[in-house]
């Protein structure tokens, strides 16, 4: 039941109509409930920020070394190893990372915003204030899936930056699922994916540990498809016969990324993605991860409209 | 305060002595209340496992394909090492990964639970006795846990078995050997204790799972550097390593029965190497379970006294 501000005497002041809470009240009550969760993350976030920052200008630093180096196999081996050893396992370890970050995000914030006011029994009371339930939670969903994606984009930029030199060095290809995964909008947009997913959840079991559970599953069964099948089939990728364009055996930097070769007539035709094509890739990714988020946030909130109270 | 049967006429009869309730009667005190847990563990590890037979298979049929190949064998080299070590190493990393949320989600909310509901109130007030109660909670669910994860191990040890030739490893490789053995079943309970003691000493249960998930990162980090110091490891002058494939010794080439040379140096005019072979592994194994079995006696012993510290 909502309540409005109604003026006393009805027919004669002018500020007749009720007027329904403001918005902005959300602002402060997102922070209040979500607090711990939101400063924790921070922390974190932070921590990974610091070991970005300080190891990616040693790995800078030390690439430019192993670059410049002329003294000989001996010499250079030295300067080399601190490049290819220790900065490349610290790399390694950043992409497991950067990995793991959006699903471990969305699971310990989003189930929670839901799932522990039925847990602890207290929906009675946030969705009878003023502002209503399905705008209570509108607000809150979108407030903290826009700190998060917000968050998480500025991280995969970091991310770039810091893992630049191994991609020449390593001539890893632009078509690597942890490339794609972590480079521009297409991390933010898994984090929003993720988020969007764990609250739908939360919503539908109203427990916190099964919808956690469920949204790691879930997350972990959308992220192998995308690798293992969606990559392949977006619609940006070519079709041509002319082999020279795949002359060289080993896959570079720069290399179209095969997706099907077949044989008809005599000629050999290939299916391919073209690196030109990256970023187009990328922003299809995200738009249909926005896509998945809007429509798991439309349920969530039709499932917020029909629970009785 | 508990409840024992005492005879209506104490003189009259002998003297009964003030048993303490069995231990085997928790067991089904531990199915009860956990029997949603433990169902869902058994279930997606049965799931995982099943993956990896039918995947497995696949890979097995793969690799034979491969080595019985003589000529012309490019696609099929190149095919394996795409696909097929993709999907392995990701799995691979998968249960690496995994065994933490073990931790998370059954050690954590455990004692968590109970305390952040308030049905310690009920539990620990039972004719058993709170300490007695954790403990034989914690050592049925952990024994549980381990031989799970030991079963759903074996399963792995097979189906990862082509990866290790093919892809430059040898079994005392971290991620290999997290993996093999007995290990793995020991890192679960070892994530399992973390987690109960961590639900107990935070009381909450979010966050006693973020911290769970830490600690064990930290733990698997702190342990693959530990492995260099196992009292295994062995020094030998170069050219004197044996190599098993040249047998008569020179420099190792890197086969999957390498050592894992851990350090060289020059001495004179010998150069010195010290370094594992791929025979101590099983030495190796029961170091690391020795000592993760020893941290979680010692998390179930903590956790059993920070219960019995805790007013109700």
């Amino acid at each position: 039941m909502t309540v409005f501000t109604l003026s006393a005497r009805p027919g004669q002041d002018t500020a007749g109509q009720p007027a329904p809470v403001r918005w902005r009240g959300m602002l402060w009550v997102t922070w209040r409930q979500q607090r711990a969760a939101l400063v924790s993350v921070a922390i974190l976030l932070g921590a990974a920020v610091i070991f970005l920052v300080v190891e990616g200008r040693q790995t800078r630093h030390d690439y430019a070394a192993a670059l410049a180096c002329r003294g000989g196999f001996a010499a250079c081996q030295a300067v080399g190893n601190r490049f290819y050893g220790t900065d490349w396992h610290a790399a390694i370890a950043a992409t497991a990372a950067m990995q793991a970050i959006p699903v471990l995000l969305a699971m310990f914030t989003g189930p929670s915003v839901l799932a522990r006011e039925f847990e602890n029994g207290t929906f009675r009371y946030t969705w009878t204030q003023g502002i209503g339930r399905v705008r209570w939670t509108v607000a809150k969903l979108t407030l903290l899936a826009a700190a998060l994606t917000a968050v998480t984009a500025a991280l995969g930029q970091l991310y770039d930056w810091f893992y630049a030199p191994f991609l020449s060095a390593k001539n890893t290809p632009w078509y690597t699922a942890t490339v794609l995964d972590t480079h521009g909008i297409v991390f933010a947009a898994w984090t929003l994916a993720a988020f969007c997913v764990g609250a739908f959840l939360g919503m539908l079991f109203r427990r916190i540990l099964p919808a956690m559970a469920a949204t790691l599953g879930v997350y972990a069964g959308l992220a192998v498809a995308t690798y293992a099948e969606l990559r392949k089939n977006y619609p940006v990728a070519l079709v041509t016969s002319n082999a020279s364009l795949f002359a060289s055996p080993n896959p570079t930097r720069d290399s179209p990324w095969i997706v099907r070769t077949w044989e008809s007539g005599g000629t050999q035709w290939w299916r391919y993605i073209p690196e030109s094509r990256s970023w187009p890739m990328q922003v299809f990714e995200a738009g249909w991860l926005l896509v998945l988020s809007l429509l798991l946030i439309a349920g969530t909130l039709w499932l917020v409209r029909r629970h009785a109270t | 305060m508990t409840v024992l049967t005492m005879p209506a006429q104490p003189a009259a009869q002998d003297t009964p002595a003030l048993r303490p309730l069995p231990w085997h009667r928790m067991a089904w005190v531990t199915w009860r209340q956990h029997r949603a847990t433990l169902i869902s563990v058994a279930a997606v590890f049965a799931a995982l496992a099943t993956f990896l037979l039918i995947a497995g298979a696949d890979i097995h049929h793969n690799y034979a394909v491969l080595l019985a190949c003589h000529d012309g064998c490019g696609a099929l080299n190149a095919h394996f090492n795409e696909t097929d070590w993709h999907l392995a190493n990701g799995v691979n990393i998968m249960m690496d990964g995994g065994v933490a949320f073990i931790g998370a989600f059954v050690g954590a909310p455990l004692l968590a639970r109970e305390i952040e509901t308030g049905t310690y109130r009920y539990a620990w007030t039972q004719a058993f006795g709170r300490e007695r109660w954790t403990i034989a909670k914690l050592v049925l669910l952990g024994t549980t846990i381990a031989v799970l994860a030991w079963a759903l191990s074996q399963v792995f040890d097979w189906f990862f078995q082509p990866m290790v030739p093919q892809e430059d490893m040898t079994i005392l490789t971290a991620t290999v050997f997290d993996t093999h053995g007995i290990v793995f079943a020991f890192w679960a309970l070892a994530a399992f204790t973390i987690g109960a003691f961590a639900g107990m000493l935070v009381r909450r249960i979010v966050p006693a799972m973020a911290i769970t998930l830490v600690a064990y990162l930290a733990l698997s980090l702190v342990a693959w550097d530990l492995r260099k110091y196992y009292p295994v490891a062995m020094v030998a002058s170069i050219p004197n390593t044996p190599s098993t494939t040249t047998g008569t010794g020179g420099p190792i080439p890197f086969s999957m029965n390498a050592p894992w040379v851990l350090n060289t140096w020059n001495s004179g005019t010998t150069n010195w190497e010290k370094y594992i072979p791929v025979s101590r592994f099983w030495p190796m194994q029961l170091i690391e379970s020795g000592w993760l079995l020893v941290l979680s006696a010692a998390l179930v012993a903590a956790t059993a006294w920070l219960v019995h510290r805790r007013a109700v």
